[in-house]
């Protein structure tokens, strides 16, 4: 890479870099061409050290990754050549995601309690916002006093009004079918919140994505919060959402539910659906993305990533000792839903999925899984199966996979209408 | 190596998303993807970062497991944002430097212990705080490598989401029927009033009135003093700001033992001005704030308790003159010395009367040579923003006081906008949420009496805001960005406050009645205290900035 590149030390004779190279089967002096390497990325200009041949005719920020690739691969010290990790995705969300293993490393501590108050300090969180930002915005509800239970709202600005006041809030939709998305946020059940930025700025574009009003669920949390009551919270909201006049669009005049979630939002999304199911709420769609499941077996994936691409069986057996029933193991439903101890939905109006697995994530074995029990169970289901992908490809919108999910989302929301 | 430039005020950065230039960034060169997410990451620094992440991920690996715990219970954390100075904090954890200084500097790993040991948060008011910090205020000797973690740093008017646009928090409490229409009527005849259709604006009082009754809790106390308020404007009943001193200083005290908002702002501000006044021998408190002492009693003992004895305290406490020619500051002195006499910590109090902060000058406060200065002022700021002139005279006299360092407690709310409508829509979700606070607090008779004290030391502030205008506008409450613009523009840097800070506030709140809903969150190196997601009062530091070496 870095020959083809650079093309070879300047101390040889100008020619065709590469032909030289067959010709003269002299490897590239890496001991010369590193500092130049070196100095072109400090500087900012890697137009000195790129091949003249291309003539300047090159993508920059192409040309930037590939020296930044070239750079780190052929650093001497073997130990800080770049994981593997770091070949897959943009280097600031290499950095994003490595922060936030290393920052959850500490909070975890190994008799199983968390440091709830060192995550809050740490945790990046942004006050909703009755000041539309890019057309969207938001305001906290209290859904529920007992439990504190806490949604945050995303809409659209109405017809490019300034300042909503607060009677606009509870504005009725139109009568265009609306789509509602109940969102659960992700975080392995521990971490994040409604309020976190990465999964505010989700949350934003979805709606403007989906032209969607997006409900953002606050649920309780892990460890100081077992199974079940993040479901509990979650079938509260929905209880909420369904109930609310001014959510309702259409002309037939109802509520256009979806539940989604990542992660541990995607598990939880699966469990109120099964609620609503059998409570009669009417649900248009699941959307999963990277949703936390897993089981007693070690399965191959597992095996094959584990601490590749940012995380460890070790920190997903931690979450779900957090999470789970003291005593219960990884086979328990709400783990593994059609584990052992699962329930067939067979013959069940179960609404239709659409599952996001990423190829780098340890547990798409277990994903994989769902979606062939949903699909045994005669139920709907899409999977999107991104080979390249890893976990958090979602929070920043700087690569394919971020741009085709959000589409798949659209088509998925807007197909009933 | 970062190249400090000048302060743009406020609002010079463009942030055009279409715009990624992609060496040389307008705001500073930071990753714009990251810094919507709340990460500061210079685009240049990102290798870096990168390799450091690395690094610490190795370093980790190789420690025994409970090898890392002390990086949560021990280390403290500073701005969580600036992950450059993270790492640098964490890689100096797990490997100390080489000229490590022996065991004598070296703190044992300590627990955070609980604020409060036996007694009961619900006593007498004039039994004093006497709850000290514990000891682990004090910020360990151990400088991380990376010199961006305590240095000044360039404020950027609140955060990257909202940069033009001030941010517009509200929370809503499950609507019912009565309550939006009362909302909806209280903002028609704030509108009405906007538009000087005061006859309009008194049709919609008497709605208001009726419609209040039927409310209950919050709702219909907050409606109560909202609908009073406007009806002293539209009718021009403007009310008496030359009320007794005393008066509103019996109000905070209630207001103090009902809810944890002053307990929060004393014990943060008293968290920076300990660490401060770290190894200074003689140190002296200037309180902008004085009112009854509330908030030096445990100062003084904290610093009655530090390692190697307490310093010399001098305590200059500012306040309004009273009416009576009752020396209120000079019995608050008194009380304070026999405190001081009491836990062994040599003191000083001189009492000082001015009618406006703007009056004082750092000259007529006998700043002695050698002495590490703190200037205190809680809710006390804002009321400078009513004169044109007088918040820059303030700042300039702190200034010329030399502090080591600057505590500021303010409301986080913008109730000083041009527009009267929109100033009357964010004081309604404030106090709204205020008021929602309070309730269930009136639990025992002593109680109820204590919120309704609060209730009406709110509601003074509610009238002021809505009621009054030029001079007798006081209660003019900006956001911590604004003050952070403000503060950076006067010559001062920020002084980040850390998780240390951050976790014993936390706990501090869980021993109030509904201790869950109250938040505590980090800011930029300030505290933030709210109630479920809204913030309500944050707490800032500040110091003089150096001068720019270019």
């Amino acid at each position: 890479m870095v020959e083809l590149m650079i093309g070879i030390s300047r101390d040889l004779p100008e020619e065709d870099e590469i032909q030289v190279e067959k010709k003269k089967k002299k490897p590239l002096d890496l001991e010369q061409a590193m500092p130049l390497l070196l100095q072109a990325f400090e500087d900012g200009n890697i137009d000195t050290i790129i091949n003249p041949r291309l003539l300047k005719v090159y993508d920059p920020k192409e040309a930037t990754r590939m020296v930044t690739c070239a750079t780190a691969c052929v650093n001497h010290l073997a130990h800080r050549r770049p994981r593997m990790s770091q070949m897959v995705v943009p280097l600031n969300t290499w950095v994003l995601i490595s922060y936030f293993k290393l920052a959850y490393n500490i909070l975890r501590r190994p008799d199983g309690t968390f440091d709830r108050h060192l995550a809050e300090f740490q945790d990046r969180r942004v006050p909703a916002n009755r000041t539309p930002v890019d057309g969207v915005f938001s305001f906290d509800v209290i859904v529920d006093r007992a439990t504190s239970l806490l949604t945050r709202v995303y809409r659209s600005a109405p017809g490019g009004e300034a300042h909503p006041s607060i009677v606009e809030f509870e504005r009725p939709l139109s009568t265009e079918i609306v789509p509602v998305i109940i969102f659960f946020h992700g975080g392995s059940f521990a971490h994040s919140s409604a309020s976190s930025a990465i999964y505010d700025t989700l949350c934003r574009r979805l709606v403007g994505i989906c032209k969607a009003v997006v409900v953002s669920v606050n649920y309780r949390r892990a460890p100081e919060n077992r199974y079940p009551c993040a479901y509990d919270d979650g079938w509260a909201a929905l209880n909420w959402v369904s109930s609310r006049p001014w959510l309702r669009s259409g002309r037939d005049s109802k509520v256009h539910v979806y539940l989604a979630g990542d992660s541990s939002g995607g598990n939880i999304a699966h469990h109120v659906a099964l609620r609503a199911v059998e409570s009669g709420i009417e649900i248009l769609g699941n959307i999963l993305l990277n949703p936390m499941f897993g089981g007693q077996e070690r399965t191959e994936s597992e095996k094959r990533l584990d601490g590749k691409y940012f995380v460890t069986i070790q920190d997903r057996d931690w979450y779900w000792r957090a999470f789970l029933p003291e005593g219960e193991d990884r086979d328990h439903s709400a783990c593994n839903p059609f584990g052992p101890n699962g329930k067939s939905l067979e013959g069940l109006k179960f609404p239709k999925s659409l599952v996001v697995v990423a190829g780098f994530d340890l547990v798409q074995d277990w994903q994989l899984g769902y979606v062939e029990g949903l699909k045994r169970a005669g139920q709907e289901v899409k999977l999107i199966y991104l080979e390249q992908a890893t976990i958090g490809f979602y929070l920043l919108p700087n690569n394919d996979h971020f741009y085709s999910v959000m589409e798949e989302i659209n088509n998925f929301v807007s197909s009933n209408c | 190596m970062k190249r400090e430039r000048p302060d743009t005020g406020g609002g010079g950065c463009s942030m055009e998303a279409g715009k990624s230039k992609m060496w040389k960034e307008e705001d500073g060169g930071m990753d714009e993807l990251l810094a919507v997410l709340g990460y500061k990451v210079r685009s240049s620094d990102m290798a870096d970062v990168a390799q450091k992440l690395e690094q610490l991920e190795m370093v980790m690996g190789n420690a025994q497991e409970d090898g890392i715990s002390h990086l949560a219970s021990d280390t403290v954390h500073y701005n969580p944002s600036d992950l450059a100075s993270w790492l640098g904090t964490m890689l100096s954890e797990l490997n100390p430097p080489p000229n490590f200084d022996p065991p004598a500097q070296q703190t044992q790993p300590r627990s955070i212990t609980p604020l409060v040991e036996s007694s009961s948060l619900y006593d007498d008011p004039s039994d004093y705080d006497l709850r000290a910090i514990p000891g682990g205020a004090i910020c360990r000797q151990i400088e991380p490598p990376s010199t961006a973690l305590r240095e000044p740093k360039r404020m950027k008017p609140s955060s990257a989401s909202s940069e033009t646009e001030l941010t517009r928090p509200v929370v809503l409490l499950d609507s019912q029927e009565t309550g939006i229409r009362l909302v909806h009527a209280l903002m028609a005849c704030a509108e009405a009033v906007q538009q000087e259709n005061l006859k309009l604006a008194g049709a919609l009082i008497k709605q208001i009135g009726l419609l209040a009754v039927s409310q209950a809790g919050a709702m219909k106390k907050v409606a109560t003093y909202f609908a009073e308020a406007l009806a002293r404007r539209i009718y021009r009943l403007y009310p008496q700001e030359s009320l007794d001193s005393s008066f509103s200083d019996l109000l905070q005290m209630h207001f103090y033992e009902t809810c944890p908002y002053l307990k929060f702002a004393h014990f943060t501000a008293n968290q920076a001005i300990l660490e401060a006044f770290a190894g200074k021998n003689q140190v002296h408190v200037i309180d902008f704030s004085m009112k009854q002492g509330m908030q030096w009693p445990a100062l003084m003992q904290a610093l009655a308790l530090r390692p190697g004895g307490p310093p010399s305290f001098r305590l200059t406490g500012i306040g309004p003159p009273q009416p009576d020619n009752t020396d209120a500051l000079q019995q608050v002195g008194w009380k304070l010395a026999h405190l001081a006499e009491t836990i062994h910590v040599e003191f000083e109090y001189r009492g000082f009367v001015a009618s406006s902060l703007a009056d004082l000058d750092a000259s007529m406060l006998d700043i002695r040579p050698g002495e590490a200065v703190a200037v205190n002022s809680v809710f006390e700021l804002h009321r400078m923003l009513a004169r044109p002139g007088e918040i820059e005279k303030v700042l300039g006299s702190i200034k010329a006081m030399g502090p080591e360092i600057v505590t500021v407690v303010e409301q986080e709310a913008n109730h000083n906008g041009p527009v009267f409508l929109d100033r009357f829509t964010e004081a309604l979700h404030y106090y709204s949420t205020l008021f929602d606070s309070l309730e269930g607090c009136g639990v025992s008779p002593a109680s109820t009496q204590d919120q309704v004290m609060s209730e009406a030391y709110l509601g003074r502030q509610i009238c002021n805001v809505v009621a009054c205008e030029g001079v007798d506008r006081v209660e003019r409450h900006e956001t911590l960005g604004q003050w952070q613009t403000r503060m950076g523009s006067a010559g001062f840097g920020s002084v980040h406050l850390g998780s240390n800070a951050f976790k014993q506030a936390s706990m501090l709140l869980a021993l109030f009645a509904g201790g869950d809903d109250y938040r505590v969150e980090e800011n930029n190196g300030c505290i933030m205290l709210g109630w479920h997601t809204r913030p309500l009062i944050s707490t800032s530091a500040w110091k003089l900035a150096k001068k720019d070496p270019e």
